[in-house]
């Protein structure tokens, strides 16, 4: 189980099977540059494997308001 | 991933600039950006007093930070809009920013002004963010002037500037044209106006305040569309992605040929004078400033309301 809370809305997903950051992304409808992807407040480019168990968060970049 | 210039593990990946950084490479390749930009479109100098707007966004946060770094000489000035909870918030952020960091920060609260935005909401028929954006640029304006700033710094990225270059493009508005860019100079008793971060893309800025620990927070405006890709930036976003650095070449074109030309057609036309307003002194073209008429109206819809409670 992979948890991935999204921002700013709040929401959290939960995905049985991940395998990298690419794929989470592609899922979210995001592309590389549209969001910050944080796991243990380190920062993950879009080639980073990622493990059952992983807590991620999405920060989306794009300012509003 | 790796870091171009040493090779550790990459933290962030950038196509428009075909690299990827660590967290030390990537921070100064951020700050050579701001640097660059402020000396070669003649932002700032170094003996300039530099009001910085801070919203409480990643954004302007950062451009403090970065130009605090740079060092400049940097007051904050933040905007209590009077918004309930998301002005707490953004306030009280802003305040531990600049107080962790030993920043001045001046505050000015719309509700002492007796313009709340909620209160201009219920009186003034008109969009609140046009509104609202207007007294935020009277009270930054004012500060500047009456404390002696030299200019006026505010947070807009490359991806603002695009969407509101795209804007006035497909309108063809002239004025806008001849000086939309990341340096207004001072004039007609304004500060001059800079926006350092005119270079670096929302996504850049982001990576920029999260690895220097800037503070995140998101309660958004309740009178905000809470969209996250709105109109031009998510035409702008395809763009880059077929094209990297396609929104680079824009901006810079556009500074580079564009705005000259269209300064020149500006320069035959202008015919209007700018005198202080007759009742707050705010430099104006019109006698009395747009904010002094808006607070007028505002008092009107108050007066008949009362007299409607009366009855
Ligand atoms: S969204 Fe809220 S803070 Fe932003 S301009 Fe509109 S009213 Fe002002
Ligand atoms: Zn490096
Ligand atoms: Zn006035």
């Amino acid at each position: 189980m992979v948890i991935v809370k999204i921002e700013p809305e709040g929401q959290t997903v939960e995905y049985t099977k991940l395998n990298t950051v690419l794929q989470l992304l592609n899922k979210q409808g995001l592309h590389h540059t549209d969001a910050l992807v944080i796991r243990n407040g380190e920062l993950l480019t879009q080639d980073e494997q990622i493990r059952q168990g992983d807590e991620i968060e999405i920060r989306k970049v794009v300012s509003v308001g | 991933m790796k870091c171009k210039v040493c090779k550790a593990k990459a933290v962030a990946a950038l196509p428009s600039h075909n690299a990827a950084f660590c967290k030390e490479h990537f921070n100064s390749f951020f700050m050579k950006q701001i640097a660059q930009g402020i000396k070669r479109r003649n932002l700032l100098e170094r003996d300039d007093k530099v009001l910085v707007a801070l919203s409480g966004g990643k954004d302007s946060l950062g451009l403090m930070y970065a130009l605090a770094e740079l060092g400049y000489n940097v007051t904050g000035l933040h905007i209590d809009l009077g918004i309930f909870e998301s002005s707490i918030k953004a306030r009280s952020v802003v305040e531990d920013f600049c107080k962790s960091k030993g920043y001045p920060l001046r505050v000015v609260e719309l509700e002492k002004e007796g313009v709340p935005i909620p209160l201009i909401k219920k009186h003034i028929r008109r969009p609140i963010c046009a509104i609202c954006g207007k007294f935020k640029r009277h009270y930054f304006n004012k500060v500047a002037i009456e404390e002696g700033n030299t200019a006026l710094a505010t947070g807009h990225n490359l991806d603002d500037e695009i969407a509101r270059l795209f804007a006035n493009t497909l309108r063809w508005d002239q004025g806008y044209l001849s000086d939309q860019g990341p340096v207004l100079p001072a004039e007609n008793g304004f500060a001059k106006k800079v926006k350092p971060l005119f270079r670096v893309t929302e996504y850049e800025s982001a990576i920029f305040s999260f690895l220097a620990d800037i503070p995140y927070h998101h309660l958004p405006c309740p009178y905000s569309s809470g969209a996250s890709f709105t109109g031009h930036k998510m035409l702008w976003r395809d763009m880059e992605l077929r094209s990297p650095g396609t929104k680079r070449a824009f901006y810079k074109g556009f500074l580079d040929r564009g705005r000259p030309a269209f300064a020149a057609l500006e320069k035959e036309e202008k015919d209007y004078e700018i005198n202080p307003c007759t009742e707050c002194g705010y430099p104006t073209s019109a006698g009395v400033c747009s904010i002094c008429r808006l607070k007028r109206q505002m008092q009107e819809s108050m007066e008949q309301e009362a007299a409607k409670g009366a009855e």
